[in-house]
């Protein structure tokens, strides 16, 4: 945990109690069952997260035409894969939207949290904390140097705040030298970060 | 002015906070849990779509509970309160306060238990699995909660016009990002459908289905020419009561 977080120790172990307490609670009135947070926790873990994100960026960079589709169409063009649960919750009306030589886009949610859970799954602190969503609207370029991105004044910065319906998220560009790597071996090198736009993804090591 | 509206442009926060992790706490993956199973067991589901079968799911929570439940409580806190707790610190303390307000917890026995738990970490939570619910629960993740709808007005915006961002009254909850407000914007999509926000507004104007349009603004034209940095173009998805024409 940073600095931020480090509250005495009684915080933390006071919220534990109680969520637990509560959680105790809502099974014994019935509200919950005892397996339901679980089946809950378990989707992010199997059914919804950034691993089905970057194999649909992964795709889009092997495949031009695929991109296209992706970009047109994000839905169509996800259900082309077949992954389960894609227009589930959080991912009912998605869009992508493409990082290249003049444009950079950065996806950020002002009033709260929206995040597109099939294709990512659950937001990472950085996104949910005041300050990137304070001052990711107003001073992008800046907030990039912190994550490590440095953006020219020249390069468009297009931001993008989650205020309604649509969950957005970053193609990002392909990394150089990666033209040996199949499908699979350039998901890995996809974080959430770059499908944020607050990463970029880093050319693999030589082959 | 409310200042949970405002928060996007706030200066003077310090950098940014880096954390990568979704839980920062281990604790915060159980309130999570607990938020998404009453979203996935919320009355209004039944009239959903996909229409879910809730009547026929055995559970004694009878509530709306949706993300403008949430949302509300947040927007709700007081601003310095709302800047002193982490993001799940926020969702316990509301969520619990929902259960007993409605009366499914008592004040007491939420204190004594937590009591008991703080001596007894470990202690194991009641075994009671519901395996219905548990259907019900992977269904409603993988199938969700769309608000699109079938339109009830005309479209009033095209793409390439010019719009005004509305100032409605701050109200209890609001999708108006603050900083947009009185802001001169140009239509770049307009969304196939119309869409229905979880909960009327009140007089800040989400009420029954409405377009949404993708609008775009010139930074320069939010914060000032001298006051942002060049080429930079932020966009939003605003509902149609959100919008007035030029003239």
């Amino acid at each position: 945990m940073t600095p931020l977080f480090d509250y005495d120790e009684n915080r933390e172990a006071a919220s534990a109690a109680k969520v637990r307490a509560l959680e105790a609670l809502l099974i014994k009135k019935g509200v919950l069952g005892s397996d339901s947070v679980d089946a809950v926790l378990s989707h992010f873990e199997t059914v919804a997260g950034p691993f089905n994100g970057a194999r649909i960026v992964a795709r889009a960079w092997l495949d031009s035409d695929y991109k296209r589709r992706l970009l047109e169409d994000t839905p169509k063009a996800i259900a082309e894969l077949h992954f389960p649960g894609m227009d589930g919750a959080e991912g009912e009306h998605m869009k992508a939207v493409a990082n290249s030589a003049s444009v950079h886009n950065l996806v950020i949610c002002t009033l709260c949290s929206c995040y597109p859970w099939p294709v990512l799954g659950l937001p990472p602190y950085w996104y949910k904390d005041p300050v990137f969503r304070s001052r990711g609207v107003r001073e992008p370029r800046a907030v990039l140097r912190e994550f490590g991105v440095p953006i020219s004044a020249e390069k468009e910065v297009k931001i993008w705040d989650s205020s309604a319906q649509i969950r957005w998220f970053v193609i990002p560009e392909r990394p150089a030298n990666s033209e040996h790597l199949n499908e699979a071996q350039l998901a890995a090198l996809i974080t959430p970060e770059a499908m944020m736009g607050v990463a970029l993804v880093p050319a693999p090591p030589a082959a | 002015m409310k200042l949970q509206h405002y928060i996007g442009g706030l200066e003077n926060l310090g950098p940014v906070n880096l954390e990568k992790q979704v839980f920062v706490a281990k604790w915060e993956k159980r309130i999570f849990g607990i938020h998404t199973v009453m979203m996935a067991e919320s009355t209004h589901l039944a009239h959903a779509l996909p229409k879910y079968p809730i009547a026929q799911v055995p559970t004694t929570f009878k509530e709306t509970w949706t993300w403008a439940s949430l949302r509300t409580g947040a927007e709700g806190m007081q601003p310095f309160e709302y800047f002193k707790y982490r993001y799940y610190e926020k969702w316990l303390m509301g969520i619990s306060q929902f259960f007993v307000d409605r009366g499914y917890v008592a004040t007491e026995e939420l204190a004594k238990l937590t009591e008991h738990y703080c001596a007894n970490p470990d202690a194991p939570l009641p075994e009671q699995p519901n395996p219905v619910l548990k259907e019900q629960v992977v269904r409603y993740l993988n199938r969700g909660d769309s608000g699109l709808r079938a339109p009830v007005a005309p479209v009033r915006f095209t793409v390439g016009n010019t719009v005004y961002v509305a100032d409605p009254e701050a109200a209890d909850h609001t999708r108006l990002p603050g900083f947009l407000r009185n802001k001169k914007g140009t239509v770049t999509e307009v969304y196939p459908g119309a869409f229905e926000y979880f909960v009327s507004t009140g007089p800040d104007g989400l009420a029954g289905p409405q377009h949404v349009y993708c609008v775009s603004f010139d930074a320069s034209d939010i914060w000032g020419a001298d006051k942002c940095e060049p080429h930079t173009v932020i966009y939003a998805d605003l509902f149609d009561v959100y919008l007035k024409p030029v003239h």
